[in-house]
């Protein structure tokens, strides 16, 4: 038997949210354009609550885009999900938003490898490549900040389809590894429906057990961080000092 | 009205929670209401970089902020059930740090079907020495002053504010980190220039004091600029660090402290407040006691107040719910959000501006 969980994705440029029992959706919602993100997720979660007839405390918990991705998007949907479940202390779990992208696309594929890439600016993409079974998910390649070209390397098998912004921006490259064209983001189901899928499939979440302290997986430094440790040889002393 | 208020700040490199308790509304007008407690957790990493690192900074509210409210209801022995209102910095300041204290606030907000309002971080200052003056009121005269603003303010009232003057280019917190780096001091420069200071001559060096004869407006990039040519001039920096530190302070608070006079001159005002990060400066504190003795009381809130802290955004809040005032869940922040209530044209004709004899 399937909870009732509140999806949360703001890892991209289309910010989504459902309320839903594993693969059925009650509710779901989204916004598309970054800058709408900060103003317009309070307003898409009540929305879909209302529309569930669904409350907060009757959640088993919210389910979030783990990333990588945008940063300030990531920042938008956690500050979201930190706020409405600390009072309550309701569970949040968090799922790889390009796993949440891949599984969009198995919808209609099935279990078959697939590739999500992010726009990760420079030549990147944040890449990885997933199969994804009705019980469970397997990944092939974990999360990582390369090339098209070096995620086809690291790729044991070759996809079926590459999914998102970064595929679509690097078509050349991905029309060398895999023949069929890629998906831009908007062509997928929400990202919020497809994370309500996940929640409880086996190897596709993590639990997130200090949520007051828990960060996404941005997937880079900051870059005057990168600067400062390429520079030092040495990691960022740690950034924060006990409050007073 | 709103008895318990929950304000939060992160519009720079500051996390920061505070809870206000108020009296009830069973008396009218309401009594002020108390602080509660306090936290503010300091992001030290940016001292690396010698200035705030945005990204840094917006991490590190993210993977703070919840502790810190958590901290802040505890010292204050109230639980989240009693929280009626949440205040929040809706700018202006880093967006990326705004943005994850708005849409926190929001999330908290709505998950507790609370009151939530935003608030003008300068605001927010005007009103940090009423968190521990509960009689403070308008009219008077401001002088905010910190990293990122520098401002001189007539406060007829609380909501209405006469824009008197600014600065033209840099901010006097600004220029006090700037100099700190020139020698050598490390950042944030105010409290390192000031430690300094005390063990300098002050007539060893002189600097001139920009525009301030003249009006309400401020200018401190020549006065750097000075002072960079007697750093690169002396044959024994270590030797004449602190003159210059005490000359270059002793020209700052020169200018504002004039400058503060004549506001209270020309308004007729009878207190003088201080507000912003350089108002944790005794020397101006004290600077401004003297040369307002008899004229105006100079109203400064202690050092964690004038530090970019969440009481103070709490208390501006509880006085915007006290209007009636609500922010809606579209809240949004804003780096670059205008002073509500501020009048930027000319209040008083420009001959009065002029200083006949300078202090």
């Amino acid at each position: 038997m399937s909870g009732r969980w509140l999806a949360i994705d703001t890892a991209t440029d289309i910010a989504s949210v459902a309320v839903g029992t594993g693969a059925t959706v009650l509710a779901g919602t989204h916004a598309q354009g970054a800058r709408r993100h900060a103003a317009e997720i309070l307003r898409l979660v009540d929305f879909v609550l209302t529309r569930a007839a669904a409350r907060l405390a009757d959640l088993d918990g919210i389910v979030l885009g783990d990333g990588p991705g945008s940063f300030t998007g990531l920042r938008i949907g956690w500050a979201t999900a930190k706020g409405l479940a600390q009072e309550k202390g309701l569970e949040v779990r968090a799922v790889p938003s390009l796993l949440a992208a891949a599984a969009g696309a198995a919808v209609r594929l099935g279990a078959v490898p697939i590739a999500a890439c992010f726009d990760a600016l420079r030549g990147q993409v944040y890449g990885a490549v997933y199969v994804i079974h009705a019980d469970r998910v397997e990944t092939l390649v974990a999360p990582a900040v390369v090339t098209v070209t070096e995620l086809a390397r690291l790729t044991p098998v070759q996809p079926q389809l590459v999914v998102g912004d970064g595929a679509v921006r690097y078509a050349g490259d991905v029309s060398a590894w895999v023949s069929a064209a890629p998906v831009p983001l908007d062509q997928l189901p929400l990202a919020a429906t497809t994370l309500l899928a996940l929640v409880e499939r086996a190897g596709a979440a993590r639990l997130i057990d200090d949520l007051a302290t828990a960060e996404p997986v941005y997937g880079r430094p900051a870059e005057a961080q990168a600067r400062w440790e390429a520079r030092h040889g040495r990691p960022l002393p740690d950034p924060s000092r006990p409050a007073r | 009205m709103a008895d318990v208020v929950l304000g939060i700040e992160t519009s720079c490199d500051e996390t920061s929670a505070a809870v206000l308790v108020g009296g009830g509304a069973s008396s009218a007008p309401p009594p002020p209401p108390e602080l509660a407690s306090l936290i503010i957790l300091s992001q030290d990493i940016h001292k690396v970089f010698g200035g705030v690192v945005p990204e840094l900074a917006s991490r590190a509210h993210l993977a703070a902020l919840p502790a810190v409210v958590d901290r802040a209801l505890a010292e204050a022995g109230i639980a989240w059930s009693a929280v009626d209102a949440v205040a929040v910095t809706q700018g202006p300041g880093l967006v990326g740090a705004l943005l994850v204290g708005v849409v926190y606030a929001k999330a908290l907000a709505y998950a507790g079907d609370r009151r939530l309002i935003g608030v003008h971080h300068l605001e927010g200052h005007l009103f940090a020495p009423a968190v521990e003056d509960p009689h403070l009121a308008p009219p008077f005269v401001a002088l905010l002053v910190s990293g990122g603003h520098t401002l001189l303010l007539d406060v007829p009232a609380w909501g209405r504010y006469r824009l008197l003057g600014a600065t033209r280019d840099d901010a006097a917190g600004e220029a006090f980190d700037k100099i700190a780096t020139l020698l050598g001091l490390g950042y944030p420069g105010g409290p390192a220039i000031e430690r300094l200071a005390r063990e300098g001559e002050p007539a060893r060096f002189t600097f001139p004091r920009p525009m301030r004869d003249e009006g309400f407006e401020f200018s401190f990039s020549g006065l750097k600029t000075a002072v960079l040519h007697a750093v690169r001039a002396s044959d024994d920096l270590d030797r004449d660090r602190p003159h210059i530190a005490r000359a270059f302070q002793d020209a700052v608070l020169d200018v504002l402290v004039t400058k503060l006079e004549r506001a209270v001159r020309v308004t007729g005002h009878r207190i003088a407040v201080l507000g912003g990060g350089v108002a944790c400066s005794r020397a101006l504190a004290e600077l401004a006691a003297q040369r307002l003795a008899g004229t105006a009381r100079v109203a400064v809130a202690s050092p964690r107040l004038n530090a970019d802290n969440a009481a103070m955004i709490a208390r501006a809040g509880w006085w915007r719910l006290a209007q009636g005032e609500e922010s809606d869940w579209t809240l949004d922040a804003r780096a670059d959000l205008p002073l509500p209530g501020l009048d930027v044209g000319a209040p008083f004709p420009h001959s009065t501006f002029r200083t006949p004899h300078s202090p």
